[in-house]
C-alpha cells in the first residue's frame, strides 16, 4: 500500500468518489482503481487494518475476562441495539456501532432493528458470508404479481458479473444444478456430516422438489494462485469469522478487494469522514463532490470528483441522498419520483423447526464448519392456492450435542461431570429466510427536529412485516415440522416468533432501480434518472429482497455499475 | 425502576435473540467443535496451554455479589456439581469466584438475588436437618442434601430446583469455560485446520471444548 493511502484534506478532483467502504464500497473502489481511476474511498468509521486490529481474533474464552460475553453496563449504554445480533460478543463487540452515538427512531407500533458497522471493511467484517446468485424467478417476481416495480435487469444481465465477482471473492459450494439458483465459480463444497448426508438422500427420496444442498459461502476452501497472491489461506474452519480473520479466508474488503485496490496505487482513502451530504450543481445537473463532518472533531471539509458512487448501507445511502436537498431537490437529492425512502425490506427470520436424529453416535465431526445446509426456496413459480406470495428458504445443519445440552439435567458428581464430557444426541433443524414484500409503506424518513451528534437529522422507521410475511412463516414452520418428521426425525417442535424488520440485517430497498423514472430512483445500471454522475449500488438499489442472501448481488451489481460508468464516462456521457 | 413494558420489551428482546442465536448455531457452524490437526498453522495458531493457577484453597475474602461465606459455600456446592477426577474440578479452577464476577458484570439483579436466596436456602435446610450451616457438613451429607434439591423432593419445591438448575448452569459454563475445562476436561483446538464431516467417536472420548464464538 501507498503511504499515504489515508488522506485527511484534499484539493484534488477526484476520477471517483465511493462513499462506503464495505462489500459494495470494496468492490467499486477495486474496479475504479484497476482502470486507471483516481479514487478517493470515504468512510465515516475508523481504521481497521487487516490481521493488526482484530483485537478479538483466536482469543480462548479463559482469555476472556468475561469468557466471550459482554458487560451488563457497557451493552446498556452503548449497545442496547447492537446485542440483539447473534455475532455480539466479546470478540467482535468493536465491530458494532455505538448505540449512544448512532440513535434513531419508529413510529408508534412499528419496530426496526438497525444493526450498524461504522469502520473500514463495514459490515464485510461481520457478515454472515451466505452468498447466492439471484434467478430468473427473483428478478421477474414484482412483475409477475404486481407487488413492486419491475427489476430492470434480469439473470442474463448481471450473470457474467456474478462470474467475475466470485472468482475473485471465493465462493465455496457444490454444483446443485437448480432451476432457480444458479451454480456460481465455486471453490469445492464444504462437506457434510454423516447425519445431513443421510438426510440429503432422504429429502431427495421423499421431496426431490426440496433438495437440501451445502451452503455456498465466501470462504476459502482451495484457494486459487489470485488467492494466495493476495495473502489469503484456506478455511481453517475455526468459525470465529467476525473477530476478524488473519488467514484471510472470508472474503472481506480488508482479504479482498482492498488490497486489489490499493496495489494499483489509485487509492485514497478518506477514513473518519461521514458524508453529511452530497454537493450538487444544479446549472450542471451534476455532483461535484461531498461534505464531510469529521468523525471525531466534527469540523467541515469536502472532497471533490467527477462521479460519485453511494455504497454506504442502504438506509445510509438514502439517509445522504435525503439529506441532500436543493432548490430542484427539495425532497432529497435524485428524488423527483418521490420514492426515495420507500419500499424498504429486510429478511424475515421467524419461523423454524428442530428435532433429534437417531443413531451416528459412533461418530463426530471435526472442526467448526462456518456454513450450514440450506434449502433453496421451493415455492419460486408463484402459485395462487399457496395463501401468500413468494417463498423462503430454509437454512440449518446437523451437529451433535455437548455440555450446553446436558448442564440443566438432574445429577451431581462424577456421574454428571462423565455426561457432560461426552457428545449428546444429534439434531438437526431448519429456519426460515422469508421473502419481504416491496410495500410503499415501509419506509425510512428523516426526523423532522432529531439530529445525532454530527448535525445530521436522525432516521425515523415506519417499518413492519405485513401478513404476507406472516402467513409465509406459519406456512414454513409448519413445513418444516412436517419434513423433518417424514425424514425420521424424533422429538421434532416447531415454532414461529414475531421479531421485527431489521434483525437479519438485509435491509434492502429505498432507492430502488426500475425502468421508470417517474417511479424509481436509479436505472438498469444503477445510475440516478435525474443526475448522470450519481450512482448507488449498494441493497438501497434493490426492488425486491427474493430469498437469497443479498450481499453477492451487491458485489455484482457495483462491479457492472463501475463498468457502465468508466464507458459512459470514456464516451463523455457523464 | 424498569416500566412494565420495558421488561416486556427485556424478555422479548431475550427470547428473540436466543431464538436467532439458535439459528445462527445452525447456519454457523455447530456446537460440537474442533480437533487437534497436525498442520503448521494450526500449530502456529494454537493457544498456549499455561498451567493453571490452581485456587484449591477456601476462599479467603468477599466477592461483588456474595459475601466470603457465601463464596466458601458456593465453593463447596461447584466441588460437588462438578468434582475433581483425572482432571480438575470446578472447586479447584474458582469457578465460584468467577460466578460471582459473571453475575455483578453481565446478570441482572434480579438474577444475582435469585442466587443469593438459594445458597440462603441451602443454610436453612442444611441448619433445620444438622443444626450446621451447609458448608460445615461431610461430604456425604453436602451430597444428599443437593440433590434432595437437584430432584425437587423432600424439602425442596419445583421452583428451588429450577433455580438450582440455573446456578448449574452457571457452574457448567465456568467450568467448560475455563482453561481445564474446556482443554484437559473436553478437547480444545484453537485452529482445526478445515472441517472433516465425521471421525469415530466412542463414549470415553470427549467432546469438543471449543466452540467458536458461540459459547
Amino acid at each position: 500500500m501507498t503511504e499515504d493511502l489515508y488522506i485527511n484534506n484534499s484539493k484534488e478532483v477526484y476520477d471517483a468518489i465511493v462513499i462506503g467502504s464495505g462489500i459494495s464500497g470494496g468492490w467499486a473502489a477495486k474496479e475504479f482503481c484497476e482502470r486507471g481511476f483516481k479514487t478517493l474511498m470515504i468512510e465515516r468509521g475508523r481504521v481497521v487494518e487487516h490481521k493488526k486490529d482484530y483485537i478479538g481474533e483466536n482469543k480462548a474464552p479463559w482469555q476472556q475476562p468475561l469468557r466471550t460475553k459482554v458487560d451488563n453496563l457497557l451493552v446498556k449504554q452503548q449497545h442496547h441495539i447492537q446485542q440483539q445480533c447473534y455475532a455480539f460478543t466479546d470478540a467482535t463487540k468493536h465491530f458494532f456501532g455505538n448505540d449512544k452515538d448512532l440513535p434513531y427512531t419508529t413510529t408508534k407500533d412499528s419496530n426496526f432493528t438497525w444493526i450498524r458497522a461504522n469502520q473500514l471493511g463495514g459490515k464485510s467484517l461481520l457478515w454472515h458470508r451466505q452468498s447466492y446468485r439471484w434467478g430468473e424467478y427473483d428478478f421477474s417476481a414484482n412483475k409477475n404479481d404486481g407487488h413492486g416495480n419491475d427489476w430492470p435487469i434480469r439473470y442474463q444481465d448481471i450473470e457474467s458479473w456474478y462470474s467475475q465477482v466470485e472468482k475473485h471473492a471465493g465462493i465455496s459450494g457444490a454444483l446443485d444444478n437448480l432451476e432457480n439458483l444458479p451454480d456460481g465459480e465455486f471453490l469445492p463444497p464444504f462437506e457434510m456430516n454423516s447425519p445431513e448426508k443421510a438426510l440429503q438422500a432422504k429429502f431427495a427420496e421423499l421431496y426431490p422438489q426440496r433438495p437440501l444442498i451445502m451452503g455456498r459461502t465466501a470462504h476459502l476452501t482451495k484457494p486459487t494462485q489470485l488467492h494466495l497472491s493476495q495473502g489469503r489461506v484456506q478455511c481453517q474452519a475455526r468459525d470465529e469469522c467476525q473477530a476478524g480473520c488473519s488467514f484471510g479466508s472470508y472474503f472481506s474488503t480488508q482479504s479482498s478487494t482492498l488490497p486489489a485496490a490499493a496495489a494499483t496505487n489509485n487509492l485514497h482513502i478518506a477514513p473518519n469522514s461521514v458524508v453529511h451530504s452530497l454537493i450538487y450543481d444544479e446549472g450542471s445537473n451534476r455532483i461535484k463532490g461531498v461534505r464531510i463532518i469529521d468523525n471525531e472533531d466534527l469540523s467541515e471539509r469536502e472532497y471533490f470528483a467527477k462521479v460519485v458512487f453511494v455504497c454506504a448501507s442502504t438506509i445510509g445511502s438514502t439517509q445522504i441522498l435525503m439529506n441532500s436537498t436543493s432548490k430542484k431537490f427539495p425532497n432529497g437529492l435524485a428524488n423527483s419520483s418521490g420514492v426515495l425512502g420507500h419500499y424498504l425490506m429486510d429478511h424475515n427470520y421467524n419461523a423454524g423447526a428442530s428435532g433429534d436424529i437417531d443413531g451416528f453416535e459412533d461418530e463426530l465431526d471435526r472442526g467448526r464448519r462456518p456454513t450450514g445446509l440450506i434449502m433453496p426456496n421451493f415455492y419460486y413459480k408463484p402459485d395462487a392456492k399457496r395463501g401468500f406470495l413468494r417463498g423462503y428458504a430454509l437454512a440449518g445443519g446437523a451437529y451433535r450435542e455437548g455440555w450446553q445440552s446436558v448442564q440443566h439435567q438432574d445429577g451431581l458428581g462424577l456421574e454428571y461431570k462423565n455426561k457432560l464430557k461426552q457428545a449428546g444426541k444429534w439434531r438437526f433443524g431448519l429456519y426460515a429466510q422469508g421473502e419481504m414484500l416491496p410495500r410503499f409503506d415501509n419506509q425510512m424518513r428523516l426526523h423532522p427536529t432529531l439530529k445525532d451528534k454530527w448535525g445530521i437529522p436522525q432516521i425515523e422507521f415506519d417499518c413492519r412485516f405485513s401478513d404476507n410475511e406472516t402467513n409465509m412463516m406459519l406456512d414454513a414452520a409448519e413445513q418444516a415440522e412436517k419434513m423433518l418428521k417424514a425424514v425420521g426425525l424424533v422429538n421434532v417442535s416447531s415454532g414461529v416468533t414475531h421479531g421485527p424488520p431489521g434483525l437479519a440485517i438485509h435491509e434492502l430497498g429505498t432507492a430502488r432501480m426500475g425502468r421508470d423514472p417517474k417511479t424509481s430512483i436509479l436505472n438498469a445500471y444503477n445510475q440516478s434518472h435525474d443526475i448522470p454522475n450519481l450512482f448507488v449500488t449498494d441493497g438501497a438499489s434493490f426492488c425486491s429482497s427474493a430469498v437469497q442472501n443479498p450481499s453477492l448481488t451487491f458485489m455484482a451489481l457495483t462491479v457492472r455499475a463501475v463498468d457502465y460508468c468508466v464507458k459512459e464516462m470514456n464516451a463523455k456521457r457523464i | 425502576m424498569q416500566k412494565p413494558q420495558d421488561e416486556i420489551d427485556t424478555i422479548n428482546n431475550k427470547s428473540r435473540r436466543k431464538f436467532v442465536r439458535g439459528l445462527s448455531l445452525l447456519l454457523g457452524g455447530s456446537v460440537t467443535t474442533a480437533l487437534l490437526s497436525g498442520n503448521a498453522l494450526a500449530v502456529a495458531m494454537a493457544h498456549s496451554i499455561t498451567s493453571v493457577s490452581t485456587l484449591n484453597s477456601v476462599p479467603t475474602f468477599a466477592g461483588k455479589i456474595f459475601t466470603l461465606s457465601q463464596l466458601k459455600q458456593l465453593q463447596r456446592i461447584c466441588a460437588i456439581v462438578i468434582p475433581k477426577s483425572d482432571t480438575l474440578g470446578a472447586a479447584e479452577v474458582n469457578t465460584h469466584g468467577f460466578i460471582d464476577n459473571q453475575l455483578f458484570h453481565c446478570y441482572e439483579q434480579a438474577e444475582q438475588d435469585k442466587m443469593i436466596t438459594l445458597l440462603a436456602l441451602i443454610d436453612d435446610v442444611a441448619k433445620q436437618q444438622f443444626s450446621l450451616p451447609f458448608f460445615s457438613l461431610n461430604d456425604k451429607q453436602q451430597y444428599a442434601l443437593l440433590t434432595e434439591l437437584d430432584l425437587g423432593i423432600n424439602n425442596f419445591d419445583e421452583q428451588q430446583r429450577t433455580d438450582f438448575k440455573s446456578l448449574k448452569q452457571l457452574i457448567c459454563f465456568a467450568y467448560y469455560t475455563s482453561e481445564v475445562g474446556a482443554s484437559q476436561e473436553l478437547r480444545y483446538l484453537a485452529v482445526p485446520g478445515g472441517y472433516k464431516g465425521s471421525i469415530p467417536y466412542k463414549d470415553s472420548d470427549a467432546s469438543w471444548g471449543s466452540q467458536g464464538l458461540y459459547y
